[in-house]
């Protein structure tokens, strides 16, 4: 992300920021991150 | 539900009320928003799952008053699960401050969010916080809040404060 874009990003207002959060919450639960495969489990088994 | 409700918002609200409303009943002398949601008060907002509310004892004694807390929370619908108080699903700790922790509640900065007045620990205590823990998401937290399009960060203000409590900046 640009510089200038993280620096407007936290000059916001907190109120606005907490909705952020909330929202990457509901992210993270929709699109759950998938973990990361050992050499051991090549193809995620 | 459309994403931008104000219902599907994060409780903090509630949650800065509640620790009032401790202080109100006389369970807890001071405290002040720290951890995650605090550094978001000076940075850019990332994922946190939590809220961490330090408080300042009134009973000083080995429980620091922390079952008479969760018994006041729970009469108002609060749920406990582990280590964590529940407000609609939210969760928040409760952490006894002491040392650095007690100096950055009494230090903290008093903020109003929607409406509620609040207290929240500054970005120098929060970096010397996190020098303190040392996990790796304390060091990126350090890195985040140092970057100069982040917080404004008072550096004397920093470095008095990890002098007095023998504190060093991670290398990076």
């Amino acid at each position: 992300m640009k510089a200038e874009m993280r620096q407007k990003l936290a000059r916001e207002p907190f109120a606005e920021k907490i909705r952020k959060v909330a929202q990457l919450i509901r992210l993270a639960k929709t699109f759950p991150r998938r973990k990361r495969l050992t050499p051991a489990q090549p193809h995620g088994k | 539900m459309a994403i931008n409700e104000p219902s599907d918002n994060l409780p903090l609200a509630e949650v800065l009320r509640a620790a009032n409303g401790l202080v109100t009943a006389g369970l807890i002398d001071d405290w002040a928003l720290g951890g995650a949601l605090a550094a978001i008060y000076y940075v850019e907002p990332f994922t946190t799952y939590h809220a961490d509310i330090f408080f300042i004892p009134k009973d000083k004694g080995l429980s620091a008053g922390i079952p008479a807390i969760y018994a006041h929370l729970q009469a108002q619908g609060w749920r406990v699960e582990r280590e964590h108080l529940l407000v609609r699903g939210f969760p928040v700790q409760f952490l006894a401050a002491s040392g650095l922790t007690e100096e950055a509640v009494r230090e903290a900065e008093q903020i109003e969010y929607e409406g509620v007045p609040a207290k929240i620990f500054r970005a120098e205590h929060i970096v010397a916080i996190a020098a303190s823990v040392g996990r790796a998401r304390d060091k990126a937290r350090i890195e985040q809040l140092l970057q100069p399009q982040q917080a404004d960060l008072d550096q004397s203000r920093l470095e008095n404060i990890l002098q007095r409590h023998n504190l060093k900046l991670p290398q990076p």
